[in-house]
């Protein structure tokens, strides 16, 4: 008997499973038990033909299990440690002591890229064991420390690896951040006009901020909200592991770059491709923009039961996915961007193009403005469909690029380290409202100003703290810590009732 | 009940003569209760509808005018017919008057009306309008009567509300419906704030698409002038416009622009000789009110309080042009986007200007 190790997934966790292999004469037959799925169970042939290859024929009665029995096991990354028990049964290489190993074989003995290598790199440093994986998965499981990683290209290798006959080289650490180039795929100086909406994006990304833009269509919301990822910090190697751990779940590719992830989601989405979930519990859309922005684009067409799921998660910064067969928590803290349009048609106050919708057409578009998600949006911003003499005007030398208005965050988000670290929190959207109410000073001047605004603008108890929060983040950005007047009125402009056109 | 209501309810809810005929009758000898008694073959010779027919017989038999009167009492209905000395004079300059007319709230108004009327599909800007007429109004002790719906007859009650002012709605349901759902609040602050609902249907009428232009002829009559804030050409605006004018009252229009249709007519009552609605103050001195209420709406001009010289500088320019975005505004004063932001909220919390679509901002009326 011989005991060598692999792994299955169950969620973004990775669970290591023994397999077991015996070996008696008689007929050739292979049983796999354990509750293989159906990958699992054709890895069968292609450990067989893989083994073949390497003139290591199979013979007798041979029996495979997957230890634990009662656990599930999923995809083809059980073929590796499957054909090295096999080998190691029948003599042609030594018992490894303790080694994890993943990969799908090819018919002729070469690896396949898995899912999940992140996951198992993970699963190995707490064992405490080395780790094979297919070359391709090589960068990824190198974003994981304190791991002895190795790539291996095929299986004639791996085999001449452990006979210490040609041994492999341990996988170099990563450093992505000096490999891939800084470069947002919108810069903000492509954009034309839209100085007020640019500075609520630099706002967003400072406080880390959730963002609503309303606008008429072709006023350029997406753009914008695709122009936020690039004026984020980049992603530390901590965040990177995360963002990457659960990318590789789902098979995703690993560029190296330190961008923040961008998700846009559609609004037919079902609910778990966005909350997760699904027979195999895979991650939704919302955790694979976990630290980085989340885009809901039309938002009043989702639908009213989506909504709903995606608040707690929101809130919580992580979601959990029950089903019978067991629960996992996937993270999901994410920078929200919704879009919509000022009504139906898309074209209500527009000064060119007249709008189509009746007043209860645009009652009920406004209602479905209001709910669940907007409440956790501190940032409302309406963005005007600019008219062809007006984009004319605005010269491209003129305008601010995503480079500058990424420092600026950057020291607003030092600034905001700074304050809340003693505290357990890193920026000022996640503060509670009690800390942030006890850290904030307010002038007299500035306090009869909030009194007059709340009362003109009926400010409620949650506006308040939104505007605060709004408040102590252009603070930041000024690099200023006492708060005043004017940016103070600035929140006010980014207030949620500010689009008072719409209630007509 | 006097039994001379009851006759009168009856007629009325037949819809089937109007309060001229059934004095003209009177005058003829034949008193309304004569009329009624007079049966189908009286009713057929008088050309009557065989709607209005069925309904007259079949509400005798079963006494519906005193189960009416009833419902109306226990709902604090009153009910005014044409004999009634608080009927609205000037409903008689219609051709066709209502015979009774189902009030909620308080009726006869204590003061003049001004119909403010327009379509339910409204721009912002004239939703603003309408707001202001009613503002202006309320606050030189003036009403609105409109019809209730959205959009602009909507704005302009809602206007009037706010500066506590008197207003009528003229339904074309009965005057128990709700109708739109979405204006429920309003009534309810209406009546609340000494208004009225007015209707000429029984109670219970359905809202049926013909019912709502002959209630115009309501509203027209009961208004001393007319104002056409926004309407396209085929609209019940315009209808009440067109019926107001025919009996003699003073139409204006307020000026749309030429290329959309939802001003076209409001527009070609210009052109026909209405008149310009050019600026909400001229407008309420036309309609000459005493000195101290004219004083009290000048006080509270004086009550704004004054603006920061960056903020004047963005206000002058959006009186100069309207619809100016942030990026037109920052440019043109020479500010940030930022502090241009924060500079609108300060102007539109003090009331100077507003958005008049998305991130689009001019001055306010």
């Amino acid at each position: 008997m011989s005991a060598v190790w692999g792994m299955t997934l169950r969620g973004v966790e990775a669970l290591r499973v023994e397999v077991e292999v015996e070996m008696t004469g008689g007929l050739f037959v292979m049983t796999l038990v354990g509750l293989p799925d159906v990958a699992v169970r054709e890895a069968r042939e292609r450990v067989r033909a893989a083994l073949r290859s390497l003139d290591i024929p199979l013979r007798g009665r041979i029996a495979i299990n997957l230890a634990p029995a009662d656990v599930p096991k999923e995809g083809a990354l059980l073929d590796l440690p499957i054909a090295v028990g096999l080998a190691v049964q029948g003599g042609v290489v030594p018992p490894p002591e303790g080694a994890l190993f993943l990969g799908e074989l090819a018919l002729d003995g070469r690896l396949r890229r898995v899912r999940g290598a992140v996951s198992g790199a993970i699963l190995a440093r707490d064992l405490g064991v080395p780790l094979y994986v297919p070359r391709e998965n090589g960068k990824e499981v190198s974003l994981v420390d304190g791991v002895e990683a190795y790539g291996v290209p095929d299986l004639a290798s791996l085999f001449r690896h452990l006979r210490k006959e040609a041994p492999l080289l341990p996988l170099e650490r990563e450093n992505p951040a000096m490999e891939v180039p800084f470069v947002p795929e919108v810069d903000l100086q492509e954009i034309k006009g839209q100085a007020q909406a640019k500075r609520a994006l630099e706002i967003a990304a400072a406080g880390h901020h959730n963002l609503f833009l309303v606008g008429a269509p072709g006023s350029g919301k997406s753009m914008l909200a695709k122009a936020l990822r690039g004026i984020l910090p980049s992603l530390s190697r901590e965040e990177l592991l995360e963002v990457h751990r659960i990318r590789s779940t789902l098979g995703l590719p690993f560029d190296g770059s330190t961008l923040p992830p961008f998700r846009c989601v559609h609004h037919t989405a079902t609910t778990p491709a966005v909350c997760g979930g699904g027979s195999r519990m895979q991650p939704g859309e919302i955790s694979l923009a976990h630290r980085g922005v989340l885009f809901l684009d039309e938002m009043p067409e989702f639908r009213r039961e989506l909504l709903e799921a995606m608040r707690q998660p929101l809130e919580d910064g992580s979601i959990a996915v029950n089903r019978a067969s067991g629960s996992v928590t996937y993270p999901s803290r994410v920078l929200l961007v919704c879009a919509a349009n000022p009504c139906a048609c898309g074209y209500y106050g527009d000064p060119k193009i007249p709008c189509r919708c009746s007043a209860s057409e645009r009652r009920r578009y406004a209602k479905r403005l209001s709910g669940p998600i907007l409440d956790r949006v501190d940032l409302h911003v309406a963005v005007p469909r600019l008219t062809p003499e007006e984009l004319l005007s605005d010269e491209e030398s003129s305008r601010e690029n995503s480079r500058a208005v990424r420092e600026r965050v950057l020291e607003a988000r030092d600034r905001q380290r700074a304050r809340w670290r003693p505290f357990g929190y890193s920026c000022n959207a996640e503060v509670p409202e009690r800390l942030l109410r006890k850290n904030i000073r307010i002038g007299t001047r500035e306090r009869n100003f909030l009194r007059e605004a709340a009362r003109k603008h009926v400010l409620t108890g949650r506006g308040m703290t939104r505007l605060l929060r709004v408040v102590r983040t252009i603070g930041d950005l000024r690099g200023e810590e006492e708060l005043s007047l004017d940016m103070f009125a600035e929140a006010l402009g980014y207030r949620k009732d500010g689009n008072s056109w719409m209630n007509v | 009940m006097d039994e001379r209501l009851g006759s009168l309810l009856l007629l009325n809810g037949a819809q089937c003569l109007d309060a001229r005929t059934i004095m003209d009758l009177q005058e003829n000898g034949l008193s309304p209760e004569a009329f009624l008694e007079g049966g189908e073959k009286l009713w057929k010779e008088r050309k009557l509808s065989p709607g209005g027919i069925r309904f007259l017989s079949e509400g005798i038999s079963r006494k519906w005018h005193l189960q009416e009167y009833e419902r109306c009492l226990s709902r604090e209905i009153s009910l005014l017919s044409f004999e009634d000395p608080d009927y609205p004079g000037g409903l008689w300059d219609l051709p066709d008057p209502p015979v009774v007319l189902y009030c909620r709230g308080l009726f006869p108004p204590p003061c003049g009306l001004v119909g403010v009327v327009g379509t339910r599909r409204c721009s912002s800007y004239a939703w603003d309008v309408a707001g202001s007429l009613g503002r202006a109004l309320a606050r030189i002790s003036l009403g609105v009567v409109s019809g209730g719906a959205l959009g602009i007859d909507g704005a302009a009650h809602g206007g009037c509300l706010e500066e506590g002012g008197y207003s009528a709605a003229v339904f074309g349901t009965g005057v128990d419906q709700i109708f739109p759902m979405e204006h429920e609040d309003l009534f309810e602050n209406l009546l609340r704030g000494g208004g009225a609902l007015l209707s000429e249907y029984p109670l219970g009428t359905p809202g049926k698409a013909w019912r709502f232009p002959r209630r115009n002829r309501i509203i027209a009559g009961l208004a001393e002038k007319i104002v056409v804030v926004e309407a396209p050409q085929k609209s019940g605006a315009i209808i009440t416009a067109r019926l107001g004018g025919e009996i003699g009252r003073e139409i204006w229009a307020v000026p749309g622009r030429i290329n959309e249709k939802v001003c076209a007519g409001s527009n070609a009552l210009l052109a026909e000789g209405g008149y310009p609605l050019v600026s909400v103050p001229d407008f309420i001195d036309l309609l000459g009110s005493p000195g101290e209420q004219k004083l009290l709406f000048s006080e509270d001009v004086c009550e704004k309080t004054p603006v920061s010289p960056p903020g004047e500088k963005i206000l002058a320019f959006l009186r100069l042009e309207g619809d100016r975005t942030v990026d037109n505004i920052a440019q043109e004063v020479t500010m940030s986007a930022a502090s241009v932001t924060g500079e609108l909220a300060l102007l539109e919390a003090l009331g100077y200007i507003r958005q008049t679509g998305p991130g689009r901002w001019g001055a306010a009326l």
